[in-house]
């Protein structure tokens, strides 16, 4: 196609750079990024596969080769695999409810109403603004003493008087998953509105002539029509859902009693707080792998069957 | 397009729930940051403030080591948001523009990249950095957070080249400008609007970033605004003034980025993820 253009038809007399040679220098603008992502992703996993078959506790200490001694704790570890229960719960109430108000929100703003385009910019503001302050706003609005959602609750009448909210674990774990959706449904729902967008306004006006109700729109042109977007975000959204470590830690620090303790709350911990570094990296060896094994799953399954290109 | 009074009412209700949720905490956390102590911590919150002051930013600025955080955060930043652009430009415009075989296996990579769990690389980052003696030191930050911006700007800056038609490219060849020339001179101005979009990006993101920062810095003066308000935080008895003021001010530089670019770095996050 584009290819067959740039060959030259004769042998090279034209001042166009060949095929192979401008393929050439076209990798040299790709080349600088694979180098760095090379050298701070792909080095890094190598050394900590190595520093998995060790014991070393404390960085810059040495270790003795252990063989799969840290996998066989790490598997056999009742709170390794609590915590890997609480991730799935965190990813799943997180999806759940991101899901659930981006929808709502790009269904809302994919309507024409004054103020339409200041309203599809600032709906990111929660996702702008660094994590630590989202979770002073969230301290501040749940505290226990004069905090005005407990000032409201209690003043409507619906619990009797100030509750903790992080202090009992069903409570702890709802909050962080809400205030984490709070954090990235408008991420969702700006893009969830750019795919609403590329529908054409044809297919509904079709559907809407052969009476179709706007619930069946919803599932026979809009659902569909989306399906490319979805399967990108159930895919980075399901990944860095699981990475969420720092509002957890600055919320709950893992509490109480390990309630919000999920995997990468106990890989922190078990690197950082027990200095247990070859642990902790054989915990991330074998979440890398579940992980691995969830994207390859969900591309086999879930990718969108058009294109080919 | 015309609604029925039905729809005007969900929407608007569903509009105002959005405001409520999104920008109140917003107001409520500034207002909060300007009342004198004892109406902070009474307990009959008031939403129109009854007190004015600034003390607490005069407190956060004058004895606190506020302002040393936020130039730490400044240079990790700012570092961040040069070193990404050059970065992912360059990658984008050379898998975007040059059509090269083998493409769409990069940017397969750099999506997994994007979504690559920093946890799992917290602890050979560790290492690494402390065997390059660049433990506790501000370019062990700048590198970690352009690791984890770059991928992401990659996508944001193709979907802004793709709006460029190729046949400016090609009149400018026949002018004899090279290759380096179009890039300079003809794309990147026409990109601009996407290369703000990538810039505020690697900004925000490494205005964000707590956890490699939290690990990787060890003394107090080289701590960046997330780890130091974290502090705060950390405190037994938090000082609700000074913790609120610190939030407004944290917040303040990227929604003033944002006001500036927000509607193209908005199109910029939705195009890159479109395609």
């Amino acid at each position: 196609m584009q290819q067959a253009k740039d060959l030259p038809a004769n042998p090279p007399q034209t001042r166009r750079p060949t095929f192979s040679a401008s393929n050439l220098y076209g990798y040299l603008f790709v080349l600088p990024i694979l180098l760095w992502l090379g050298a701070t992703i792909l080095y890094p996993l190598v050394s900590a596969v190595m520093l998995s078959f060790q014991d070393v506790g404390i960085i810059g200490t040495g270790g003795e080769f252990v063989g799969l001694e840290n996998y066989a704790d790490v598997l056999t570890s009742d709170r390794f695999w609590e915590a890997g229960g609480r991730s799935l719960v965190w990813v799943f109430g997180n999806a759940i409810v991101q899901t659930l108000l981006a929808f709502i929100t790009a269904l809302a703003l994919k309507q024409v109403f004054p103020g339409q385009k200041i309203a599809r910019t600032w709906i990111i503001l929660s996702w702008i603004v660094p994590t630590v302050v989202v979770v002073v706003i969230w301290r501040w609005l749940l505290n226990a003493s004069g905090g005005i959602i407990n000032y409201a609750l209690v003043g409507l009448g619906f619990i009797e008087s100030e509750i903790g909210f992080f202090s009992s674990g069903n409570s702890a774990v709802t909050s962080v998953i809400l205030i984490n959706s709070w954090r990235w449904f408008p991420f969702l729902a700006v893009i969830i509105l750019a795919g609403l967008q590329s529908i054409s306004d044809d297919l509904y006006d079709a559907a809407a002539v052969d009476g179709a109700s706007t619930v069946q729109q919803f599932w026979h042109i809009t659902l569909p029509g989306l399906q490319p977007v979805l399967f990108v975000l159930g895919l980075v959204g399901t990944l860095l859902s699981f990475n969420v470590f720092d509002i957890i830690w600055l919320l709950t620090g893992g509490g109480p009693s390990s309630a919000t303790t999920t995997l990468p709350v106990y890989i922190y911990e078990t690197a950082f707080r027990k200095h247990s570094l070859s642990e902790a990296a054989a915990m991330s060896v074998v979440v890398s792998l579940f992980l691995l094994a969830f994207a390859v799953v969900f591309i086999r399954y879930a990718a969108p069957r058009l294109e080919e290109d | 397009m015309q609604r029925s009074i039905a729809g005007n009412v969900v929407l608007a209700t569903c509009l105002m729930f959005l405001f409520v949720i999104v920008i109140l905490p917003f107001y409520w956390i500034f207002s909060s940051s300007i009342k004198i102590p004892q109406e902070i911590i009474s307990l009959t919150p008031t939403l129109v403030p009854q007190s004015f002051t600034w003390q607490h930013y005069g407190k956060l600025l004058n004895s606190s080591d506020f302002l040393l955080y936020l130039w730490n955060s400044l240079q990790v930043a700012l570092g961040t948001m040069v070193i990404t652009v050059v970065l992912s430009a360059s990658a984008a415009y050379g898998l975007y523009r040059l059509k090269l075989p083998g493409r769409n296996l990069v940017f397969q990579i750099i999506l997994i990249t994007y979504a690559f769990p920093g946890i799992l690389l917290l602890i050979p980052l560790y290492g690494m950095m402390s065997r390059m003696g660049l433990i506790d030191t501000i370019p062990a930050l700048i590198i970690i957070n352009v690791t984890f911006a770059a991928p992401f700007a990659v996508w944001m800056m193709r979907a802004f080249f793709s709006t460029i038609p190729v046949e400016i490219e090609d009149a400018a060849a026949l002018d004899g400008a090279n290759r380096l020339q179009i890039l300079l001179r003809i794309l990147f101005p026409l990109a601009a609007p996407g290369v703000a979009s990538i810039a505020i990006f690697a900004f925000i993101m490494s205005w964000t970033e707590y956890m490699f920062a939290s690990v990787l810095i060890i003394s107090d003066e080289r701590r960046t605004l997330p780890v130091g308000l974290a502090g705060i935080i950390g405190q037994y008895q938090v000082d609700w003034g000074l913790l609120l003021a610190g939030s407004a001010l944290t917040a303040f530089p990227v929604i003033i980025l944002f006001a500036l670019v927000g509607r193209n770095f908005v199109r910029g996050l939705t195009a890159g993820a479109m395609k």
